[in-house]
């Protein structure tokens, strides 16, 4: 059997896509940030909700 | 000098998520997919900082597809990145943008840039009049007066946030994308409908929302709602669709049926290794080939007609009655009246006290008009959907080719492959469309379980087996690290 010939060919492409290109000058960001930013940012605005 | 020359500079340094070095184990891509999604549950939990009392919400019915929620700091939801795809699938199927984004790796990173900074754009296009015009986000006047920073401070604080909130969101997906299984939005989306899904059926009074399905029934069979006797016409439509909700529970389940079963309906083309003799394969034309996605772009068109026509009735002081006429920030009449889709069977049964008090030819043309709009939609986008990422006849065949097969009986070149696909993508990718637009008409029409809409069900479900089928692959490779290899 090989299935590596008829599923793995199907683009199941997200509605946003990324490719494996990249470009040497682009900013490359940790995900770690990411969510770390997401986490700190909402708390940020809850204690701004809750004390101003 | 083209548009890329211009624009190379600004598109390939938008900054991007880094790539994993080597192989992610399935556990730590599962970790990551979890993190994001609790990180996502959280946010639309946090309210906005200077919002003084409840605005409505500018999606209304449109949540269930667009993700978020009102309020909270993911008031954009997906919307931009959404509709941002909506401008990049109308400038590719027109090929306009003139990008090979699949041999030429320069155009590949331009594409992705090009697809951050139209996101970046929407979420100011889409943010800027949330806040600024009409009153969906009102602006606090106390805090105004605190800060000593006055509305248009505390105006420019709400956007801020929506604005860090929908570029966020952008950022999640990229994380789930690459280091995560599946794609981030779809992740979003089947968030909310389940959320939404599971409140239909279990939600009790006290949580402070609509009652669910199941402890309705219990109250029916225990004597304490009052339902008309059931052999009267009456009975029988409270049952059906009042508080029984036989049609909507039917519908949701025809839905979870219907899409399973057409994913698995498909042409197959078989093919065989032009040097290795014996290994053969087929490819797969799904029927719902360009997958559901492209509906979520015709909807959130629609959302964007009837955001653009709230907007104007915020805006002008006597909106023209052709263009529409608003009571309770729902449209009774006029253009966006038409233009607005059935979400639920009460927006059309006149015969069981529903429409809105609008004449019968009125509700059947706005009927029509979203029938149209989704089935017609459904197969053009369905079109630019495949055309834009690389899956039409043309790309399929030469990763077919590159993959080193041939269709047996055919002669071995990419033009021979191309031919015999054409006779079936383009057809299979027009049918597919129309018929995931008429399921999502025809499902709203007939209600939904908890109200998650057509669209919001079929994407769902459709976006749930994906993910399954993603899952059992990288099973299967943790199982066996040579098949790693195979899949690359």
């Amino acid at each position: 059997m090989s299935s590596s010939d008829g599923g793995g060919l199907m683009s199941s492409a997200g509605l946003v896509r990324y490719f494996d290109a990249e470009d040497n000058n682009a900013i490359r960001i940790d995900p770690r940030t990411i969510i770390a930013f997401g986490v700190l940012f909402g708390a940020l605005v809850l204690v701004l909700n809750a004390f101003v | 000098m083209s548009w890329k020359d211009t624009a190379e500079p600004v598109l390939t340094r938008m900054p991007s998520v880094r790539r994993p070095e080597g192989h992610v184990p399935f556990k730590r891509k599962l970790a990551w997919t979890a993190g994001v999604l609790v990180l996502y549950f959280f946010l639309t939990n946090v309210f906005l900082f200077g919002l003084g009392g409840q605005g409505s919400d500018v999606f209304g019915r449109f949540r269930s597809v667009i993700a978020g929620s009102t309020g909270s700091v993911l008031q954009l939801g997906i919307g931009p990145i959404v509709t941002a795809s909506i401008v990049l699938q109308l400038l590719g199927g027109a090929d306009l943008l003139g990008l090979d984004t699949q041999n030429n790796p320069r155009d590949q990173v331009l594409y992705q840039g090009l697809q951050k900074f139209l996101v970046i754009v929407m979420c100011i296009l889409t943010g800027l009049p949330m806040v600024f015009g009409g009153q969906f986000l009102p602006p606090s006047q106390a805090l105004a007066q605190t800060l000593g920073i006055g509305l248009t401070g505390v105006q420019l604080l709400l956007f801020a946030q929506i604005f860090a909130g929908g570029i966020l969101l952008l950022y999640m997906d990229e994380v789930i994308s690459k280091w995560g299984v599946g794609s981030g939005i779809g992740l979003f989306i089947i968030a909310g409908v389940s959320q939404r899904l599971i409140g239909g059926l279990v939600a009790v009074p006290g949580l402070g929302q609509a009652r669910g399905i199941i402890p309705t029934w219990f109250d029916i069979i225990l004597g304490r709602e009052q339902i008309p006797p059931l052999l009267t016409p009456e009975g029988i439509e409270a049952l059906l669709i009042g508080v029984g909700q036989l049609i909507p529970i039917l519908t949701t389940l025809a839905i979870f049926v219907i899409v399973v079963y057409a994913e698995s309906v498909r042409v197959e083309i078989p093919l065989s290794n032009a040097r290795v003799k014996g290994a053969r394969g087929r490819f797969p034309v799904k029927l719902i080939y360009a997958s559901v996605l492209p509906m979520i772009l015709v909807r959130a068109l629609q959302a964007n007609i009837q955001f653009l026509g709230r907007i104007l009735n915020a805006q002008l002081a006597s909106m023209p009655g052709w263009l529409g006429s608003y009571s309770q920030g729902q449209p009774t009449g006029g253009l966006f009246y038409y233009l607005a889709p059935i979400q639920n069977p009460q927006d059309w049964m006149w015969f069981a006290g529903g429409g809105g008090g609008n004449a019968p030819w009125e509700i059947m043309l706005r009927v029509g008009v979203d029938l149209t709009f989704m089935v017609v939609g459904g197969a053009i986008f369905a079109i630019f959907w495949v055309e834009t990422t690389d899956m039409g006849p043309d790309a399929t065949a030469q990763q077919i080719h590159n993959s080193g097969m041939q269709i047996p009986g055919f002669r071995q070149n990419v033009r021979s492959i191309e031919r015999v696909l054409e006779q079936y993508i383009p057809q299979v990718t027009v049918i597919g469309g129309a018929l995931v637009g008429l399921l999502a008409v025809a499902a709203n029409m007939l209600g939904t379980i908890g109200g998650v809409t057509g669209t919001g069900l079929l994407l769902t479900v459709s976006i749930t087996y994906k993910l399954y089928e993603e899952i059992a692959e990288e099973q299967l490779m943790e199982m066996h690290p040579m098949m790693r290899q195979m899949f690359g």
